[in-house]
Formats: C-alpha cells, sequence, structure tokens
C-alpha cells in the first residue's frame, strides 16, 4: 500500500512539475542577473517604469 | 571558479518542482509561487554559500520550506494539529461506495500535517533518501522516518482504504492532490 500511495503521490506531483514555469520567474531571475552586473544599481529606485534598452 | 556551471544559471530547471513542493505546502496557488519567488531572492542572495557538487535541488527545497515555516505558516494561524487527529475526528466520512472517490485522495493528502504533505513529498515523490530530507528538514533520521511512516498509514485512515483496496485514480484527482484545487 505504501508503494502504491508514493506511486500516486508521485504521478500526482510529476504532473504538476510539467507545468511551464510563468513569466513572473523568467523576468524576475532576468532582474536579478542585472542586479548583479550592475552591483551600483540604485535599488532605492521605486519608478514603475523600467527603460527598455 | 571551475569550469562547473553556475548554479544561478540551473535554478530555472528546478523551478517547476520547487512550484510542485511550494504547492503542496502551501494548497493555494498564489500563495505557492509568493513562496517560490521569496526563495528565488533567498537563494539568489545566498549562492556563495552553495556548495558546487552537492544537491542542487535539496539545497532550493530546504530555503523553500524554511521560508514557508518561517512566514507563511505563520500567516495562516491554522490550529496546530501535529498527529492529525483533529482532522480525522473533523473529517466526514466519504460516501463508501467501494470505490475511491478521486476527491478522497486530495482531501486526505489536504488533512495531513504540513509535516506529514512536507514528507510524503520529499521521500515518496522526490525520492529523496531518509538522511537527505532529515538534512532538509533540520531533524533526526529517525524523526523522518517515523513521521513518513506515519504520514502514509494516516492517509490511508484518512482514505479509509484497507491493505487490499486498491489506489486506482484519474489524472485529475492525482493532479488536485498537489495543485491543491478545490474538486472541480
Amino acid at each position: 500500500m505504501n508503494q502504491q500511495i508514493d506511486d500516486n503521490l508521485r504521478r500526482v506531483y510529476d504532473d504538476a512539475a510539467r507545468e511551464p514555469v510563468p513569466e513572473r520567474f523568467t523576468k524576475l531571475l532576468e532582474q536579478l542577473r542585472q542586479q548583479e552586473q550592475k552591483p551600483c544599481a540604485p535599488d532605492s529606485d521605486t519608478s514603475p517604469e523600467d527603460d527598455d534598452q | 571558479m571551475t569550469d562547473s556551471a553556475d548554479p544561478r544559471e540551473e535554478l530555472i530547471e528546478h523551478l517547476p518542482a520547487m512550484r510542485a513542493f511550494a504547492m503542496s505546502l502551501t494548497r493555494n496557488s498564489a500563495a505557492a509561487d509568493d513562496l517560490v519567488q521569496d526563495t528565488i531572492v533567498k537563494a539568489w542572495g545566498k549562492f556563495d554559500h552553495f556548495q558546487t557538487g552537492t544537491n542542487l535541488r535539496a539545497w532550493l527545497f530546504t530555503i523553500l520550506r524554511n521560508t514557508y515555516y518561517s512566514l507563511y505558516r505563520k500567516r495562516r494561524r491554522e490550529v496546530e494539529d501535529p498527529d492529525g487527529e483533529m482532522a480525522g475526528a473533523m473529517s466526514e466520512k466519504p460516501a463508501h461506495d467501494g470505490h475511491l472517490v478521486m476527491s478522497d485522495f486530495r482531501e486526505a493528502f489536504a488533512q495531513l500535517t504540513d509535516e506529514q504533505r512536507e514528507v510524503l513529498i520529499l521521500v515518496g515523490a522526490e525520492g529523496f533518501s531518509y538522511e537527505d530530507a532529515a538534512e532538509m528538514c533540520g531533524c533526526a533520521v529517525g524523526t523522518i522516518k517515523s513521521r513518513t511512516n506515519r504520514a502514509r498509514k494516516r492517509l490511508a485512515e484518512l482514505m479509509h482504504l484497507d491493505e487490499d483496496d486498491s489506489l486506482d485514480m484519474t489524472d485529475a484527482a492525482t493532479l488536485a492532490v498537489v495543485q491543491g484545487n478545490p474538486a472541480a
């Protein structure tokens, strides 16, 4: 029975883990990378608008 | 620097699993994604501490679950019920027609304690060793073993499963368990 429980858990989990990663996270990673490249970037910048480069 | 890949570049490969793990802890997709976001930001600031060659997923999962227990669980302020006794007493027995209703597994899983859901995902679904899971959860190996056994037993009890009942569910049913979606 433990095996059955684990099999089903794994199926559920694998299905959930096949969902595509939302853009929110790819953007976040991009931001983090950019911050690292520009250590002096003003992090107090509260402007909601980003410059398009 | 070594030739090995920067773990920062590998983080994205673990995001789907992190979301699935976060979903099973929070049982709420919005909270799960907030939790994943917090985890990414924390991890990014701590990558200097990551030892190349060790298990990146385990490292990320550790940050995720620590963030969950330190921030998210407090927000929910639910009644603590370490052994799931109260949840069991509060649950209604599902109509038992000899078939496992798909919602049974989902409901049963959701009634487990945070620690029980966590250990079932880590050991049962992800396949981490008891030793790895113990390290990730900051507790003894024996604790993880007994917690895993109790969680499986509790899940079977909640589903009113006997030894010879089979656990036959649709994909939609099993998907709902980890996603924590209400039955559609």
